[in-house]
């Protein structure tokens, strides 16, 4: 069966038939999970070469696991994003020792006139990511996996291994300190006025 | 309200960042997809006729049903354990019916086996 007829099966399904030597089940799981674990690698790490790493190592790891998993055992969104989120904060804890201080990260450059709102938008992109960063592992992951990949309260519950109301803190406690570092780019990053 | 006005809400002034990252999320390069599909490909276990959901068989249960098909299914099996159980009580209450069936006394079953009598042997002159 080609790979983009397999769109309507769930990933669940499509691990099985990986499981049984289906070779479209495998392209159709690397097109739908390869760009979701490197996503949110590159937000929990900020680095690309490394994100590339990480998400492969997660990736073999789901191809090592499929023969054994079971039906209704264990969602494979849920599973990749937690070894993804285990593997960065491994390299997190290993890279660092405590958290990055805002002021040693370069400024942006100044935007060129004509071209303000397409620099503003890398700005802001950079600035988040920059400010990301400078957050505890914890709260970074939920804010990412939150307000950057969409999931609901109770998904991250279940990828953090939380219940709802302890992810609903750190959710708001890490927008908090975002806003906190943000704070004196407002704006720079013209975020007042939208 | 849906989820995402909830996030909306939720996000307040960080609502335009958090939008223009979600817009540019960060793609992975074609050549690491290429990698990453080799690498599928290559930890894939080889095809299996049956399907993958259904439990395979253990091995000591599968060697068992083999053994019963060979001799015949359960009906044989039922048989076989019916003889076995005679076997076993002819042998140890040996009934008193049995032993006189089976005595060794050779005229008594030589009578009652023979078909000819003492008559027709003298009739024909032996």
């Amino acid at each position: 069966m080609p790979y983009d007829a397999m769109n309507g099966d769930s990933d669940e399904t499509l691990l099985a038939a990986y499981a049984a030597g289906d070779q479209a089940a495998a392209r159709a799981l690397v097109q739908r999970l390869g760009p979701r674990a490197f996503g949110h690698a590159v937000r929990m790490l900020g680095d690309r070469a490394e994100a590339e790493d990480v998400a492969q190592e997660a990736l073999l790891r789901l191809w090592r696991a499929a023969p054994g998993w079971r039906d209704g055992e264990a969602k494979v969104s849920t599973w990749l994003y937690r070894v993804v989120a285990n593997l960065c904060i491994d390299r997190m804890r290993r890279r660092r020792g405590g958290t990055v201080d805002l002021d040693d990260i370069a400024e942006p450059a100044d935007p060129a006139p004509g071209a303000e709102a397409t620099l503003q938008g890398r700005a802001r992109e950079g600035a988040l990511q920059e400010a990301l960063g400078a957050l505890p592992e914890r709260q970074r992951q939920a804010v990412v996996l939150r307000h950057l990949e969409g999931l609901s309260n109770p998904e991250i519950a279940g990828i953090m291994d939380l219940g709802v109301r302890a992810v609903e803190s750190l959710t708001a406690r890490g927008r908090k300190a975002l806003e906190a570092l943000l704070a004196g780019r407002r704006a720079e990053l013209g975020y007042d006025d939208d | 309200m849906t989820m995402t006005d909830q996030r909306r809400k939720e996000e307040g002034a960080l609502a335009p960042l958090f939008e223009a990252e979600r817009r540019d999320a960060p793609m992975p390069s074609g050549d690491w997809m290429a990698r990453m599909e080799a690498l599928a490909l290559a930890e894939q276990p080889a095809p299996r006729p049956e399907d993958v959901r259904s439990a395979p068989p253990r091995r000591g249960v599968a060697s068992w049903r083999e053994a019963l098909r060979v001799f015949g299914g359960w009906p044989a099996l039922a048989g076989l354990a019916a003889a076995c159980a005679a076997g076993v009580w002819i042998g140890v209450a040996s009934p008193q019916t049995m032993t006189t069936w089976l005595s060794t006394d050779s005229s008594t079953s030589l009578s009652a086996i023979d078909p000819a009598s003492g008559f027709d042997y003298a009739m024909l002159g032996l």
